[in-house]
C-alpha cells in the first residue's frame, strides 16, 4: 500500500476495486430488497448518494471538533437527519416511488456503507477527499444495485425500465422478481465477480513468476 | 376473541409467512456473517429477539405517547405554550427515524449493562453480539412497521395496541432465529461439499438462502386461510 | 476546577447538542415547506381515481381536468358486527348543481398474500356498481396481481348490489357472477368478499344520505 490515496484515487476506488456491493458486501438489505426493477434501484442509489455525500461532507467539516467517544453518536445523528430529509423529499416529489420503497428509505440509517465511510474516510480526510469518496462509493453502490435489478427485471418481466425488450414469447420467470430471485441473482453475480477477480489475480501472479 | 385471533395471525405472519430475513431482506448482514455455526447462530438469534422485543415496545410507547398528533405527553408539554386546539395538532412523526435509532442504541447499551451485571452466564452466551445489533436493520424495521400501524392510521379501531406491537417484535425475532439457525445447519453440512472456488463464502450462502426463501414462500396464504377459518370471513 | 469543567457532560457533548439544534431547525424548515405537498399527494392519489369510477365512461380514459366537475367530500360510515368495529371511508361526489352523482367507498380485507385495499364506485342509489379500483395489493405477481388489471376490474361494472357477487372458475353465467382469474381463485374471491361485505354495510346509510340531500334541496 502506498501513502494516503488522493481525491481522484478515492473516487475510482469506490467504483470497482472497493465496490461496496460486490467487494465489501456492505448494505445488503437494499441490494436485495429494492432490486426488482431498475427504477426503484436507481432511486435507492440516488437517495444513498445524497445521504452519503451530505454526511461525508458534514463529518469532514466537523472532524477536528469530534470527541472520539462521541463520534458514533454524532455520525448517527447526521445520517438520521439527512435520511429524514431525503425521505420527506421523495414523499413530496416522487410519491408513488416513495410508497414503493416504503421502509427501505429509513433503513438507509443503518446501512453499513454510510457509517463505514464516515468512520474510515470522512472523519480523517479533507472535505474534497471525503466528497469524492462519497460520490465514488455511491456510484459503485449504484452499479451494484442496477446490475442486479437489470437481470431481475429483464428475466422476471421481460422489461427494462418498464418497456418490454424481450419478445412476447418469453415466459416471464416470476420467481426472479419475488424474494428468492434476489438471492439467486446476487449469489450468482457475486460468484462471477469472484471468478473474474480470481482469474485476474492468478494471471498477474503467473506473469510475475515468469519474470 | 377477534383480538386474540389478530395477535395470533400477526405472530404467524411475522415468524413464518413474511419472515424478516427471507421475505423483507432485513438483517441480512448477520444472516450471512454469523451463520457458520449452529450454537453461535442461536446466540445471535436470541440476542436479536431480546433486543427487538424491547426496542419494539419502546418505540410503540414513544410513538403513541409523544410522536402522533394528540399524543398525551406532547399535548401536556405543548399545553403550557399553546391553546388546547393547537396542541392536539402537533405532529412529530417526522422525527421518528432519529428517535428510533437512538432508542435502539440506548436500549442495547442498557440491556448489555443489565445482563452483564445480573446474568453473567447469559452474557457469556450472547453478550458479544449485543453491540453488533445496534446497526441491525431488522430492529429498526420492526420499529418502523409498528409505527406504520400506529401513526397515520385513519380508522382508530385499526391502531395497534402494545400487545400487537409486542407480538410483531417478539415473533419477528423468532422468525429471524428460525432463519439463521436453519442457515447455520445447512452451512455446517456445506463444509463437506465441493463448492466451486468462486462461489465459496457469501455467494453460496446467498444461493442457499434463495432456496430457503422459496421454501418459505410455501407459507403464503396460510394466514388468510387461518383468518377465514377462525373468524368465518 | 478546569478539570471538573472538562468532565461536565455539557462541555463534552457540546458538538452533539449543537448538531441537534442545527438539524432540529433544518428538519422543521423541511417539514414546513414539504408537508403541504405531501398531504396534497396523499389526497390526490384517491381524488384522481374517483371521477373514472363514478362516471359512466370507460375507466381507461381518465382525464384529470375534464372529468373533475364533481366536488368530492369524504365521510365515514361505521358498522359494528360481532364485536368487530368496521369503518369505511366514503367519498361523496356532487355535480355542479349539488346533486349527488355517485359514491366511492374504500374498503380493505384479507387477500391471498396480504391485505387488499380497494375503492368501489356506486351510483347515487347505491344499487349498481359503477367501477372498481385496486388501491393496494401484494398478491402473487403474474397470477393474483391481475386483480389490478382493467380487463378484470371492468367485469364489476353494472353489477347490481342487491345480490352477493361471486367469482366463478371458468366462465361466469349468471348476472351476479364474474370470472375468477385462472390460478388465482382465492384472490378473486377475496375481492368479491370484501365488496359484498362493504356493500351490505354501507347501502342503508348511503340511501338515507341520498334522501336527506334530496330533501334538503327541496
Amino acid at each position: 500500500m502506498t501513502a494516503e490515496p488522493t481525491a481522484p484515487e478515492r473516487f475510482i476506488r469506490g467504483i470497482l476495486p472497493e465496490n461496496p456491493t460486490y467487494r465489501q458486501l456492505l448494505g445488503l438489505c437494499p441490494t436485495l430488497a429494492v432490486t426488482n426493477n431498475m427504477k426503484s434501484a436507481l432511486t435507492m442509489a440516488g437517495a444513498v448518494l445524497f445521504v452519503l455525500f451530505c454526511a461525508n461532507v458534514m463529518v469532514s467539516l466537523i472532524r477536528n471538533l469530534l470527541k472520539p467517544h462521541l463520534r458514533i453518536v454524532a455520525f448517527t445523528l447526521v445520517i438520521a437527519a439527512f435520511v429524514t430529509i431525503v425521505d420527506r423529499l421523495l414523499a413530496a416529489y416522487m410519491y408513488t416511488m416513495s410508497k414503493n420503497l416504503g421502509p427501505y428509505i429509513p433503513l438507509i440509517i443503518v446501512n453499513c456503507i454510510i457509517i463505514g465511510r464516515c468512520e474510515i474516510c470522512a472523519s480523517k480526510e479533507s472535505v474534497l477527499k471525503a466528497a469524492s469518496d462519497a460520490i465514488g462509493q455511491s456510484i459503485g453502490f449504484g452499479i451494484g444495485l442496477s446490475s442486479i435489478a437489470f437481470f431481475r427485471e429483464i428475466i422476471g418481466t421481460g422489461m427494462v425500465f418498464g418497456t418490454r425488450v424481450l419478445p412476447q414469447i418469453w415466459p416471464d420467470w416470476v420467481i426472479m422478481i419475488l424474494p428468492p430471485g434476489a438471492f439467486f441473482t446476487f449469489g450468482l453475480l457475486l460468484g462471477s465477480v469472484n471468478y473474474m477477480v480470481n482469474r485476474k489475480n492468478t494471471s498477474i501472479k503467473n506473469r510475475d513468476s515468469m519474470k | 376473541m377477534t383480538y386474540i385471533t389478530d395477535i395470533f395471525l400477526i405472530a404467524i405472519s411475522a415468524a413464518l409467512i413474511n419472515n424478516f430475513v427471507l421475505y423483507y431482506f432485513v438483517g441480512i448482514c448477520p444472516f450471512i456473517g454469523v451463520s457458520r455455526n449452529v450454537d453461535i447462530a442461536f446466540g445471535m438469534g436470541f440476542a436479536v429477539t431480546f433486543v427487538m422485543t424491547i426496542a419494539g415496545s419502546i418505540s410503540w410507547a414513544i410513538t403513541t405517547l409523544v410522536l402522533v398528533p394528540g399524543a398525551p405527553f406532547t399535548r401536556f408539554i405543548a399545553g403550557f405554550f399553546l391553546d388546547p386546539g393547537q396542541a392536539v395538532q402537533i405532529d412529530l412523526t417526522t422525527l421518528s427515524y432519529i428517535v428510533y435509532i437512538f432508542a435502539i442504541a440506548s436500549s442495547v447499551q442498557f440491556v448489555e449493562m443489565y445482563i452483564r451485571k445480573f446474568f453473567p452466564s447469559l452474557y457469556k452466551s450472547f453478550g458479544v453480539f449485543l453491540p453488533l445489533i445496534t446497526t441491525n436493520c431488522a430492529i429498526l424495521f420492526a420499529c418502523l412497521t409498528i409505527m406504520s400501524h400506529v401513526a397515520g392510521v385513519e380508522n382508530p379501531a385499526d391502531v395497534w395496541g402494545l400487545s400487537k406491537a409486542l407480538a410483531l417484535s417478539f415473533f419477528g425475532g423468532v422468525g429471524f432465529t428460525i432463519a439463521i439457525v436453519i442457515m447455520a445447519g445447512i452451512r455446517e453440512e456445506l463444509d463437506f461439499c465441493d463448492v466451486p472456488e468462486c462461489l465459496q463464502g457469501a455467494a453460496i450462502t446467498l444461493i442457499v438462502a434463495g432456496i430457503l426463501a422459496m421454501a418459505f414462500m410455501g407459507f403464503t396464504g396460510v394466514d388468510s386461510g387461518l383468518r377465514v377459518a377462525l373468524t368465518g370471513g | 476546577m478546569t478539570d471538573r469543567l472538562n468532565k461536565n457532560f455539557l462541555v463534552q457533548g457540546w458538538l452533539v447538542i449543537l448538531l441537534c439544534l442545527v438539524f432540529g431547525g433544518s428538519l422543521t424548515a423541511v417539514q414546513l415547506t414539504l408537508s403541504p405537498v405531501i398531504e396534497a399527494n396523499k389526497k390526490n392519489e384517491i381524488l384522481q381515481i374517483i371521477p373514472g369510477l363514478i362516471s359512466e365512461e370507460n375507466s381507461t380514459a381518465i382525464n384529470k381536468e375534464a372529468t373533475l366537475p364533481f366536488t368530492v367530500s369524504p365521510f365515514y360510515v361505521n358498522s359494528e358486527k360481532q364485536g368487530r368495529h368496521l369503518s369505511y371511508a366514503v367519498f361523496e361526489a356532487k355535480d355542479k348543481d349539488g346533486n349527488i352523482s355517485g359514491w366511492a367507498a374504500r374498503a380493505s380485507g384479507q387477500g391471498y398474500a396480504d391485505k387488499i385495499e380497494l375503492l368501489l364506485g356506486l351510483n347515487p342509489e347505491a344499487e349498481k356498481i359503477t367501477g372498481l379500483f385496486i388501491l393496494e395489493q401484494k398478491e402473487t405477481p403474474g397470477l393474483g396481481n391481475k386483480i389490478s388489471e382493467i380487463k378484470w376490474r371492468d367485469q364489476f361494472k353494472g353489477k347490481k348490489t342487491d345480490k352477493a357477487i361471486s367469482a366463478i372458475k371458468g366462465k361466469a353465467v349468471n348476472a351476479n357472477e364474474i370470472d375468477a382469474i385462472t390460478g388465482a381463485t382465492i384472490s378473486s374471491k377475496s375481492v368479491c368478499r370484501i365488496i359484498n361485505q362493504m356493500v351490505g354495510d354501507i347501502r342503508p346509510p348511503l340511501k338515507m344520505k341520498l334522501e336527506e340531500s334530496v330533501h334538503e334541496k327541496k
